[in-house]
């Protein structure tokens, strides 16, 4: 499955604005914010159609994925928004992790606690805001409810950092190793919270894969924030996907600025797959045929380091 | 004291599904005493208008079955101690109730015990909270997230 949908959900007292584009979302947050009513209502209009008076405005069919027969269900349901309430155990489970690697389906997930064997993005992990109150809808009735971020991890001033920590082990490593001075790789992004509590006398930047670490960035913010900790993250979508901003093999722009359009969920498991194949891919017949395992010579020149270095956000260059 | 189990839990009392757990089993009595209507007042914004019906802003008149379930949680925490409930169906917006629900049980004499399953935000406030998994009290967030990390409970 691929794609953007923009989703509204409503009846005559509350509207949801959703918009999904990735085949995980991960929806937590403070309690009573809607959660269980936005799947209740998605489940009513699913068992009653037009006589529940809810309306689904959606380009894709939503649908709520219960306890009761989970895998037989899901293996029938094909290119349907899937929305998933806490209270499904299955959620955690490897079965579920292997259905939803290679599923025509995109996954909308209730849950606090997280799911280390699916590889969802920081991006997509949201909570839900009453927006009623904003001019936009100030003159209705109902009760609006659009999604939010919950993790902004930009920064508005120069972080200075003396030691740079990366989830990547091998050509991500090696690249970023170029960059700073005193660069560790962390092997992995479990590893990362104990490379952190291994440098706390240091200024830290941690880069991660954006695309693939939200698993972990509850724990690691969480910590981080808690403990007054001295560490800058920074996430983009994945070190492929700073190779290909940088341009230094041949992509068109719109398969960066609308990777949803072109990551199909049946393909690829996270974004982070789709950057990495496609670097392949483009590479493959170039001097710059990357491998993920060993940053090839020529990424080392000073001209292709700079070019990565100019798609670094201005407060960690 | 509060005690909390963090990450899986293998027990026979443990509910893992406090809101279908709540729906049927809850008395009537425990939705409009005091301790109740505060939580259904401070988490949901929704006033108790009596044992079956809720009022609240978002959602018009309510049978009690659709408060929230974290409300439903901490309900459930203050009313029953026979069982262990998934703490993980509560946001941080229910912490300080979870901690006033274990300090009134600690008067009583009993603990209040919990599972959790991430990093909730208990407040700047000390606290007596004791890890179970490990057997070690901490009293206050840094802490707390530090234990928990570091044992790899989650």
């Amino acid at each position: 499955m691929i794609g953007k949908y923009e989703i509204e959900i409503y009846n005559n007292r509350i509207h949801y604005f959703l918009t999904i584009k990735r085949n995980i979302t991960i929806l937590q947050g403070n309690s009573a914010t809607g959660k269980t009513e936005l799947i209740r209502l998605i489940a009513d209009r699913e068992e009653n159609g037009e006589s529940s008076g809810i309306t689904i405005k959606s380009e894709a069919p939503c649908t709520v994925l219960t306890t009761v027969d989970w895998e037989i269900r899901l293996d029938n349901l094909n290119k349907y928004i899937i929305f998933i309430d806490e209270s499904a155990s299955f959620i955690k489970t490897e079965q579920f992790a292997k259905r939803v690697r290679g599923s025509d389906n995109y996954f909308v997930i209730i849950t606090r606690d997280d799911l280390p064997q699916l590889p969802y993005s920081i991006e997509e992990i949201l909570g839900l805001k009453n927006v009623s109150s904003s001019s936009k809808y100030k003159s209705y009735k109902r009760i609006y409810n659009e999604t939010y971020k919950l993790y902004n991890l930009e920064q508005d001033k120069k972080s200075i950092f003396d030691t740079v920590i990366t989830e990547d082990t091998n050509a991500g490593y090696e690249c970023f190793d170029l960059i700073y001075d005193n660069c560790i790789s962390a092997g992995g992004k479990s590893k990362i919270y104990n490379t952190i509590r291994q440098n706390l006398k240091r200024h830290m930047l941690v880069i991660v894969d954006g695309a693939a670490f939200g698993s972990e960035i509850s724990k690691v913010y969480r910590y981080i924030q808690v403990n007054n900790i001295d560490c800058v993250i920074y996430a983009p979508e994945s070190f492929e996907y700073l190779i290909l901003s940088a341009k230094i093999v041949d992509i068109s722009l719109d398969m960066l600025e609308n990777t949803y359009m072109y990551a199909d969920s049946t393909r690829y498991m996270s974004w982070e797959e789709f950057y990495t194949s496609i670097l392949v891919d483009l590479s493959r017949d170039s001097v710059f045929r990357y491998s993920k395992s060993k940053l090839p010579e020529s990424y080392k020149s000073d001209n292709v380091v700079n070019r990565i270095i100019s798609m670094l956000p201005y407060y960690i260059r | 004291m509060l005690k909390i189990h963090f990450g899986e839990i293998d027990s026979k009392n443990y509910i893992f599904n406090p809101d279908s757990f709540f729906n049927n089993t809850y008395e009537d009595e425990w939705i409009t005493e005091t301790l109740s209507v505060e939580m259904i007042r401070d988490v949901d914004k929704s006033e108790v208008i009596g044992p079956r019906v809720i009022d609240s802003p978002f959602l018009g008149s309510i049978p009690t079955e659709r408060l929230s379930g974290g409300v439903k949680t901490l309900i459930l925490m203050s009313k029953d101690q026979d069982h262990i409930f998934n703490a993980s169906a509560c946001g941080d917006n229910c912490a300080k109730w979870i901690l006033q629900i274990a300090n009134d049980l600690d008067q009583q004499g009993q603990d209040l015990h919990i599972r959790l399953g991430y990093l909730m935000n208990f407040g700047d406030e000390e606290f007596d909270i004791e890890i179970e998994n490990v057997g070690i009290i901490v009293h206050n967030n840094a802490k707390l997230a530090e234990v928990v990390l570091d044992n790899e409970l989650i």
